[in-house]
């Protein structure tokens, strides 16, 4: 294959003419220019029966399973749905729905406040003085059931510089398991209550409430 | 075309119930517990809920784990051990004659089973607490004199013994403090508990029912 100078190209391009050429390069320009002169420049005319040809591929390929699924999934269609229902079930599909309302409803409204939720079923409070003996303590919380084991909503106040710490909740009556928090970490459990496991390898102390008091 | 539009109504209403109690849960541990924990647990409570078992004590839990710095994947395996026993607890409940127990009655039973007493144990408890006794008490009662270390079976005779003298709920509650009292004294648990026996006049555990204490004359029986 015969390889041109890059100027020759530029000639056959049209950027440069003839005469641009070094006087070395003309043959070599001229040569290529008869070359190009010769090759068929006559508009290509299609057989008029190539479209036909192709269509018919293209006919073909349609057929095939994957591209009728396609179509069959893709083309838009009219339907028609006719229900036969019986008048029960229309009567039953609406109390469900009423049912589900007023669940819904019910469930909207505010959220039992933390430290007041009763477990043994009744509104009466009773006043619970909790009290523990934490030498060197910083700070003492007590959580349980009856503030969502919040260690930080029920601080007990230091009883001068004996080392007592001590605080009173109103507890629902019922019965509640609980903990005091020594510096925000240390889960210490009541030594003056009974101490259930507590389902994590500790121990919860219980306190049971009646409207006649605290039981432990 | 009966049966099916009766499934699909049934089917629409727990749905709808399952999926509101799933909702419940989510507001109340977000940002009280890890993702990870949340999501288990919103998957236990919805399981929970549909066989009709609170899902509160769940919640509570699963919140409990967290504030005491419990891993996860322990918080998720004593709620899901909580679950089994709330369902193993509905049904002594309704064993023991309720047959729609409120979630506190199925609570109370679901903590006198990992105290260490049986199903059996707690159908009897349920049984035996007719009202004015509420079953709920009595089974936190037995629960926590269990945990104390009392034999289960000496909790059921105490118990029963006290509910069949009339003794009031006050007095039920009192109990695990009179034991810890008396183990504070250097009585066994089983000990104490058997003081609180014959002090209320009943019998001591493990008692025939003609035995009589010491001292005193054994009835005749006619023939």
């Amino acid at each position: 294959m015969k390889t041109f100078d890059l100027r020759v190209k530029q000639l056959l391009d049209g950027d440069l003419s003839l005469a641009d050429l070094p006087p070395e390069l003309r043959a070599e320009g001229e040569e290529a220019l008869r070359l190009l002169a010769a090759v068929d420049r006559t508009p290509v005319t299609l057989s008029p029966a190539l479209d036909a040809r192709v269509m018919a591929v293209v006919r073909q390929r349609a057929q095939s399973p994957a591209g009728r699924a396609w179509r069959w999934l893709n083309t838009p269609r009219d339907v028609e749905l006719r229900l036969r229902v019986r008048p029960w079930a229309v009567w039953a599909g609406a109390l469900a729905a009423a049912a589900a309302l007023v669940l819904l409803l019910g469930r909207a409204a505010p959220a039992p406040v933390p430290g007041v939720q009763a477990r043994g079923g009744t509104r009466d409070s009773v006043f619970v003085r909790f009290v523990l003996y934490a030498p060197g303590a910083r700070r003492v919380a007590v959580a349980g059931t009856f503030n969502q084991w919040d260690r930080g909503a029920a601080l007990l106040a230091p009883a001068g510089t004996s080392g007592v710490w001590t605080t009173t909740l109103a507890l629902p009556v019922g019965q509640h398991q609980y903990a005091f928090v020594v510096d925000g970490a240390r889960w210490v459990v009541d030594p003056s209550a009974p101490a259930v496991d507590d389902g994590f390898g500790r121990r919860n102390s219980v306190v049971a409430v009646t409207a006649e008091g605290a039981h432990l | 075309m009966r049966t099916i539009g009766l499934v699909l109504t049934l089917l629409l209403g727990s749905t709808l119930t399952g999926a509101l109690d799933a909702q419940d849960v989510r507001p109340r541990l977000d940002r009280r517990v890890s993702p990870e924990v949340q999501r288990a647990v919103q998957r236990i409570a919805a399981d929970a809920a549909a066989q009709g078992l609170p899902i509160d004590p769940l919640v509570q839990k699963a919140i409990e784990g967290a504030a005491k710095d419990v891993p996860a994947d322990r918080v998720i395996a004593a709620v899901r051990a909580l679950a089994g026993r709330l369902g193993q607890s509905m049904a002594a409940v309704r064993e023991g004659g309720v047959s729609t127990p409120g979630g506190d009655v199925v609570e109370g039973g679901a903590d006198a089973l990992n105290a260490g007493l049986t199903g059996r144990e707690v159908s009897d408890l349920v049984r035996v607490s007719r009202p004015p006794q509420d079953p709920t008490l009595t089974l936190r009662v037995a629960a926590t004199l269990a945990a104390l270390g009392v034999p289960a079976k000496q909790v059921l005779t105490l118990l029963q013994g006290l509910i069949s003298d009339g003794r009031s709920q006050s007095d039920l509650l009192g109990l695990p403090g009179q034991v810890q009292t008396g183990v504070g004294r250097g009585a066994t648990p089983a000990q104490a508990a058997a003081g609180l026996a014959r002090a209320a006049g009943g019998l001591p555990p493990g008692r025939n029912p003609d035995w009589v204490p010491p001292g005193q004359r054994k009835p005749k029986h006619k023939p």
